[in-house]
């Protein structure tokens, strides 16, 4: 890093130590009822509470559990099933219409039918997330088959290459920018289908945690509760960002 | 439109050996036109023929006629006596987009170890053939860079390392120096030629550059465009070694580009 | 098969299978009903109000936080994407807040406001902001700089720069992301509906599950995804008679 560039990287954390100051002062003054807000010290208080005394860890993980259990169950039937699809042009004609109009479908709806089917269990929470976190892989994978370069299928061909050697040496990696974008964009939905089933169906997780602490109005929880879901948030979305830059870095070099 | 005559063909190439590769009144239509119309062509084993025309004259798709990537409308194409039905593994085709036919995602080695793991090389003798195909095309200290990395010169040099890689009888190259600047083509043409030298592999190499196809070949082919056919054939008699300077002098030399210029010109008109 | 039919042969084949399946088991199900029942339900609930009673629901609190959200997001991209100075030192700023899931403010916004409208449109604006944000962000930094240039040399003031260049320039591509965020506004405010919010479509398929009525709650899922569908496809239209090619050609960068 250059200088200049970590000055400004200091900059910007200062920027958010005074906006965490405003917020500070807002909550000192009660310019805004404590019912609501409370000040950072309050909530920061009380995030390391619920770690060393209450059960806040047992609740993380829970959502962590939830979140990646969907995502790695949706994971591999998102991208074999596109695979599936994405590498016949027929299934492509006649199936990928079909899932282009599902596309705009706000997913959460099947969890009133995934209620009726399971009842509120951690089966119905996992179908839900698996369910919603496959639709962006699907569609990307089969995005990823479809748009091969044509001049590798017939590197392909005068190599006598078998139809699993085509998917697995051409297709997968050629697809694997459209297929990463996917998994990314399925982690956020995955965990807020983790947080809304968790709320449902009281599955144990930060869901019910901020749901409790809301009818409680203990609201320096709620705020850690929420603080620790963008965190939650955050560490999933870098470590998939810096999977993604090493997988691909084949593509960012010499451009 | 007059045709220039035919030269004769140079004995010791053409007649006395079987054909490897013959087309056999070989016609194509596509999308409802017709690209080829009745071509005869035997190339003989060891062979560097050259293919040139105007734009539009079917060259290209001569070429993947040759690989077995199309399949003709009638008449049939035939490799050592055999219908060709499918491409076939000691058939390499060298394309003109080297950008698009390297897998991006792997490195040099990578690519090359592609055509070595398709034909069921056990890994543990794929590293030796790989370093010695990179060194043959004078890529030595690149097998780590990934297509991105490398120059267009390079990148060719490594679609023609995996098309060796195939252990190809027959060579089939579509403007394989189309894109890059003259002095880089110029050292890949002889580069090109000693490899040839050295394996005896045939060789159909498909040109716009005159000057190119008379250097590299024992024969050029000029074909006529709307629909393609054959309207000229010449054997190079130039003397091998070829050299850059001096083989581009010869009055032959001359005589044959400004021959197969007009021709171009007559068929373009 | 004429191209234009392939899309149709799997759902019209789904249904009927699925119509002949449940009709040869007769079936009685809490979680499923044959694609007439589906049909039946769909009808009878046009034709009451309670439908279209949610539907208002549902689409005021989507355009209410889709528009506050959008708004506060374009200008704040806008801002971002003209100083770099400033981009910089939000950076850690928008990077600690973006990533909390939207529905994780869902407790918080109900505290504060209670059931109802408010507490939906503040959640789906909070979700709308980040895409338009970082789409228009990006929209102005990627304005051609010769552009820029020519609004140096004619001496344009900001205001004018801003109006006569950047969002002329940026426009195709700021459109693209308010149909984006159109799509998450919809999806964010059905799914506050399903988790806690009373009102519109999504209390609706809820109760239609409570109640047992299969044939109902499927009904409301297709409508569901047919309001989804149509606002996806209206954005798409309008964009395309808009932009035309232009924004086909954002598109594909």
């Amino acid at each position: 890093m250059r200088r200049p560039d970590i000055l400004w990287r200091l900059g910007s954390f200062a920027v958010a130590a005074a906006l965490v100051g405003l917020w500070q002062l807002t909550a000192d003054l009660k310019l805004v009822s404590p019912v609501f807000l409370p000040g950072p010290d309050k909530a920061w208080t009380a995030l390391i509470r619920g770690f060393s005394s209450g059960d806040l860890m047992a609740k993380l993980l829970g959502t962590l559990a939830h979140m990646l259990y969907g995502w790695l169950c949706a994971s591999f039937v998102g991208i074999a099933l596109g695979a599936a699809i994405g590498a016949s042009k027929t299934m492509r004609d006649y199936v990928a219409p079909s899932l282009e109009w599902l596309r705009p479908l706000p997913v959460s709806a099947i969890i009133p039918i995934a209620i009726a089917l399971f009842g509120l269990t951690q089966g119905m929470a996992l179908f839900v997330i698996a369910f919603g976190a496959m639709w962006p892989m699907l569609l990307a994978t089969i995005h990823g088959f479809a748009v091969v370069e044509p001049r590798l299928y017939e590197v392909a061909r005068t190599l006598h290459m078998s139809r699993l050697a085509v998917i697995v040496k051409i297709a997968l990696p050629s697809a694997s920018p459209d297929i990463l974008a996917g998994m990314r964009l399925s982690l956020t939905v995955a965990l807020i289908l983790s947080v809304v089933c968790e709320i449902l169906a009281g599955l144990d997780g930060l869901g019910h945690w901020v749901l409790l602490s809301a009818r409680a109005f203990r609201s320096a929880d709620l705020f850690a509760g929420v603080i620790l879901l963008g965190i939650v948030g955050y560490v999933t979305a870098t470590a998939m960002a810096f999977a993604e830059r090493r997988l691909l870095r084949w593509r960012g070099v010499g451009h | 439109m007059t045709l220039p005559s035919i030269t004769p063909l140079r004995p010791a190439v053409a007649s006395a050996r079987k054909p490897q590769i013959a087309f056999d009144r070989v016609s194509l239509d596509l999308g409802g036109k017709t690209i080829l119309d009745t071509v005869n062509l035997d190339v003989a084993p060891g062979e560097f023929l050259c293919i040139i025309g105007a734009s539009g004259c079917g060259k290209t798709t001569a070429l993947r006629l040759a690989a077995g990537l199309y399949q003709p409308t009638s008449g049939r194409v035939t490799f050592d006596g055999v219908a060709m039905t499918a491409p076939r593994r000691d058939i390499a085709i060298v394309f003109q987009d080297y950008g698009k036919a390297l897998l991006p995602w792997r490195t040099a080695i990578g690519n090359v170890s592609l055509a070595l793991e398709t034909a069921g090389v056990p890994k543990p003798q794929r590293a030796d053939r790989i370093e010695e195909l990179l060194v043959k095309v004078g890529l030595p200290f690149h097998g780590d860079k990934y297509p991105a990395e490398m120059s267009g010169g390079m990148q060719q040099r490594l679609q023609i390392a995996r098309c060796l890689a195939q252990e190809p009888k027959v060579l089939l190259m579509d403007e394989p120096f189309g894109a890059l600047d003259a002095m880089t083509r110029q050292s890949l043409q002889d580069e090109v030629l000693e490899l040839v030298r050295a394996s005896g592999v045939t060789v159909i190499f498909v040109t716009h550059d005159l000057e190119e196809a008379i250097y590299l070949g024992d024969r050029v082919i000029g074909l006529l465009p709307h629909p393609g056919r054959v309207g000229i054939q010449c054997a190079i008699d130039l003397a091998r070694p070829r050299d850059q300077l001096t083989t581009r002098e010869q009055p032959q030399f001359l005589a044959l580009r400004r021959q197969l210029f007009d021709f171009i010109k007559a068929s373009e008109a | 098969m004429p191209h234009w039919l392939k899309p149709l042969v799997l759902p019209v084949a789904l249904i009927v299978l699925f119509e002949a399946w449940a009709r040869a088991t007769d079936l009685q199900s809490d979680s499923l009903a044959p694609p007439s029942a589906i049909g039946r339900a769909l009808i009878e609930a046009l034709g009451s109000g309670e439908l279209w009673i949610a539907t208002r629901d549902t689409l005021a609190s989507t355009l209410a936080g889709l528009l506050i959200g959008s708004a506060i997001g374009l200008m704040l991209g806008i801002a971002l994407g003209l100083s770099s100075g400033f981009n910089r030192l939000m950076d850690v700023t928008i990077e600690a807040i973006r990533p909390i899931p939207s529905i994780a403010l869902l407790p918080i916004a109900l505290i504060a406001f209670g059931f109802g409208y408010r507490m939906e449109i503040v959640i789906v604006a909070f979700a709308c902001i980040w895409p338009m944000l970082i789409l228009s962000r990006a929209a102005i930094g990627g304005i051609e700089p010769r552009l820029l240039e020519v609004a140096r040399l004619l001496r344009l003031t900001s205001a004018d720069r801003v109006r006569k260049i950047v969002i002329p320039a940026a426009l195709p591509r700021i459109f693209v992301a308010f149909r984006l965020a159109a799509g998450i506004a919809l999806i964010v405010a059905v799914t506050c509906e399903i988790a806690i919010n009373p009102i519109g479509l999504g209390a609706s398929i809820m109760a239609a599950q409570q109640a047992l009525r299969a044939d109902l709650m499927l009904a409301y899922l297709i409508w569901i995804g047919a309001i989804g569908f149509a606002l996806n496809a209206g954005l798409l239209l309008a964009q395309n008679s808009l932009f035309g090619r232009a924004a086909l050609a954002e598109i594909a960068r």
